[in-house]
């Protein structure tokens, strides 16, 4: 990973304690808070129920692509199965709240905790597989929780779905997406603060070690099935959250919404982003959700100007199925460390403006 | 790149002001790219050409139905994420589509008071206040009959094509479909009345709702000992599952639901849809009467040279808007105008509704307030292949009784 952090003269570090912060300058933790606060105050300004629905949508997904990114980018394990993951976050919230009534705002973590637990299950096998071989073990981690979704009544409710009911807290129904997005909202600072201390914790420089030079990390001493296991426990964490957000957010669970081409999906986003980065997982993920929208928009201008031609109903149709595709392939060649290289790179040449070259 | 930036902002500009339009807005979901895509795309093409040509006639109360028809590809999240978009623009009703989408937007639609049209037909949808089924879907309507009525229809036609061979013993029926709510809604429900009826309920065999090779399903089959096989899947994989049969040899007598086949299929199938029957809801291309006339005036709005042979879910999609649109015109009527709760109120208005112009195409169809069947009339069509000669007509008619615990199921 190419990583060029341009930091303006006349910011020292005092203590190493200092220097291990999660925001390099105190203008980018004083952005990062704005945003944060900016983020809070957006509902009450008035903004539509459609753009709070895409805010939500890359809330939840941005918390298990960055389980996804900490498993694939950060330690360097291939992982095709995480949608099963988020799946069983979803239906085990569902679960805990219809079968033992355990509140909503406490079912979210639980479930989080219980796939964590599954996620450590599937990677005993994968802690000992290396690239292809570990992509298909994963592969056939996707079918077999797809298939026990559909088939377990007593959990998922079978192929009939489950109903996840509306969080309350304190006797207040949290209805409507202006509340639910401050659900949606703490968590995914808390996990992306957990996630980026992740990286500068021990455990974290563990993982890099071993996706960078796993013999190496073995020869000093790092135990590589232990973290590998680890990395795969975190991951499935943040894809179980994930999906018990997304689970009450839509009220309704279904085993249908997940397959393979959501676990490719989540891969998309994290290889959009760029792999291993927080900041990364948070871009990728908005380019997904948004990529479709804009192109429903493009074609409603395309609509507004030419009148209604027969082509265009299927044809955005086929431009959304097309565009996710064609976006991982272009990123891929074009831009292989993700949007925050290309981000990085648009900084750094404001940072040196004139002399970036 | 000055040039592109002007262009793309111009459409922004252009695409905001598209919205503005002036109109009663309806919602309008379709597969056009996922998993039922077959059957869908000539469903909403009727459900559009309908509603165009409405509007060209004045729409409803002097003003016209705006619409625009979003391909969610079967993707519940992307159904609900547009369904908050609908909200915003206020929508009065929904044409919905399958049952992924509808199942999830029952208990919204019945929160936000929007009425909800779909091409889904099962059987709880028809249990509005919650009676049997364990989910309440008040603002649920569907044209046609149930996915449990159809199947029960083809069960009476079984029994009474056993009797005619002279079977002896009881008939064995078998369920086929893939384990997902559309094929499952009827298992039940028709398994209960085959047992009734005399008939034998062998285990269920299950096969995709994607196309492929149901070699494996065909000998499970033909090792049952089947006599009468339940197809509950859409025509895409169920024209797979023909041909694999064909070719291992099974003889077994296959009954469609209702979008089991369609003309289209029945060509791809060739010989192996021979003698299939199931359940069809609404006029056929070939019928000719005066309702007819007009859907081929329809079906010129998206095909001007009115060559195209429309497959049977076309009609029902225009039975399905055109119903809407009365309801709505009734709706106008009521105090308040065209809302939601008018148009449900509008619904139970009539008794053996026909809409205008349609004679001969849509089902004589009637919902009331505690009972949202809207007809239990079922006609059962066969196919007859010969080479390159296609043909089916109908070999019996239906009509379920309406007991009140198949009410929700």
């Amino acid at each position: 990973m190419i990583s060029t952090s341009l930091i303006p003269c006349g910011q020292y570090k005092t203590s190493y304690a200092k220097d291990t912060t999660l925001f390099e300058t105190p203008v980018s933790r004083a952005f990062c808070v704005a945003g944060v606060v900016l983020l809070l105050a957006l509902p009450q300004l008035g903004v539509s129920n459609y753009h709070l629905t895409l805010l939500i949508q890359i809330g939840y997904l941005s918390i298990a692509a960055l389980g996804l990114n900490i498993l694939v980018g950060s330690t360097g394990q291939i992982s095709l199965g995480h949608a099963g993951f988020f799946g069983f976050g979803a239906f085990a919230s569902a679960w805990l709240n219809n079968k033992f009534g355990v509140p909503v705002l406490l079912a979210m973590p639980l479930a989080a905790v219980m796939t964590t637990g599954l996620g450590l299950l599937f990677g005993i096998p994968a802690g000992r597989l290396k690239g292809l071989y570990l992509a298909i073990a994963t592969f056939a981690s996707q079918f077999i929780l797809e298939d026990f979704f559909a088939r377990a009544d007593w959990f998922s409710g079978g192929s009939s779905g489950a109903m996840a009911g509306t969080a309350s807290l304190f006797g207040f129904d949290i209805t409507g997406d202006r509340a639910y997005f401050y659900v949606v909202l703490f968590w995914l600072v808390t996990m992306v603060l957990l996630g980026s201390n992740l990286l500068r914790s021990r455990d974290g420089r563990a993982f890099v070690a071993v996706r960078d030079h796993y013999l190496s990390a073995e020869v000093m001493g790092i135990n590589l099935t232990k973290y590998r296991i680890l990395s795969f426990g975190i991951s499935s964490f943040y894809a179980g959250l994930g999906g018990a957000l997304y689970g009450h957010y839509l009220g309704f669970v279904s085993a249908e919404g997940f397959t393979i081409l959501l676990s490719i999906q989540f891969l998309g986003m994290i290889i959009i982003g760029g792999m291993g980065s927080v900041m990364g997982t948070l871009m990728g993920t908005a380019f997904m959700v948004l990529l479709p929208e804009v192109l429903e928009i493009g074609f409603g201008g395309i609509r507004a100007v030419a009148g209604d031609v027969a082509w265009l109903t299927s044809g955005l149709a086929y431009a959304k199925q097309a565009s996710i595709g064609l976006a991982i392939i272009l990123f891929l060649i074009f831009e292989p460390d993700g949007l925050v290289h290309r981000w990085k790179l648009i900084k750094s040449y404001w940072k040196l403006y004139p002399f970036s070259y | 790149m000055k040039k592109t930036l002007l262009a793309s902002a111009a459409i922004a500009l252009a695409s905001t002001a598209a919205f503005a339009a002036d109109g009663i807005p309806v919602g309008h979901l379709a597969d056009l790219t996922g998993a039922t895509a077959s059957v869908s795309k000539p469903y909403s093409q009727g459900v559009a050409d309908a509603l165009k040509y409405l509007n060209a006639q004045g729409g409803t109360g002097g003003k016209a139905i705006a619409f625009e028809t979003v391909d969610y590809a079967y993707e519940v999240p992307r159904a609900m994420a547009h369904y908050k978009k609908l909200l915003d623009q206020k929508v009065v009703a929904i044409q919905g589509w399958g049952t992924g989408d509808t199942e999830a937007l029952v208990s919204f639609v019945a929160k936000d008071q929007i009425p909800y049209f779909s091409a889904s037909y099962s059987g709880h949808l028809t249990d509005p206040n919650g009676k049997t089924s364990a989910k309440a879907a008040p603002y649920n309507f569907f044209y046609g009959p149930s996915y449990s009525d159809g199947c029960r229809a083809l069960v009476e036609w079984a029994a009474d094509d056993w009797k005619k061979k002279g079977g002896h013993g009881k008939a064995k029926f078998v369920h086929m479909g893939d384990n997902h709510p559309y094929p499952n809604a009827p298992k039940d429900a028709c398994g209960a009345y085959a047992k009734e009826k005399g008939l034998e309920i062998l285990n269920p065999i299950q096969y995709s709702l994607k196309p492929g090779d149901f070699k494996a399903q065909c000998l499970s089959l033909k090792e049952s000992g089947a006599n009468y096989a339940y197809l509950a899947n859409t025509s895409g994989s169920t024209i797979s599952l023909l041909k694999s049969c064909e070719t291992v040899g099974v003889k077994t007598q296959y009954m469609g639901n209702i979008w089991g086949m369609d003309e289209a299929s029945l060509k791809a199938s060739g010989e192996a849809a021979n003698g299939m029957v199931w359940v069809v809801a609404a006029a056929t291309w070939a019928d000719d009467n005066a309702g007819m006339k007009l859907v081929r005036e329809i079906s010129k709005i998206s095909d001007p040279s009115g060559a195209e042979a429309r497959p049977v879910h076309y009609m029902r999609g225009v039975c399905s808007a055109f119903y809407m649109k009365e309801a709505m015109d009734i709706a106008a009527t009521l105090p308040g105008g065209v809302t939601g709760p008018n148009i449900k109120k509008a619904m139970y208005q009539k008794k053996a509704w026909v809409p205008a112009g349609l004679d001969g195409v849509c089902l004589p169809s009637g919902w009331k307030e505690d009972d949202h069947r809207g007809t239990t009339q079922v006609m059962v069509y066969q196919a007859a292949v010969k080479g390159a000669d296609i043909s089916m007509k109908k070999v019996f008619t239906a009509d379920i009784p309406r007991r009140t615990e198949w009410l929700g199921w």
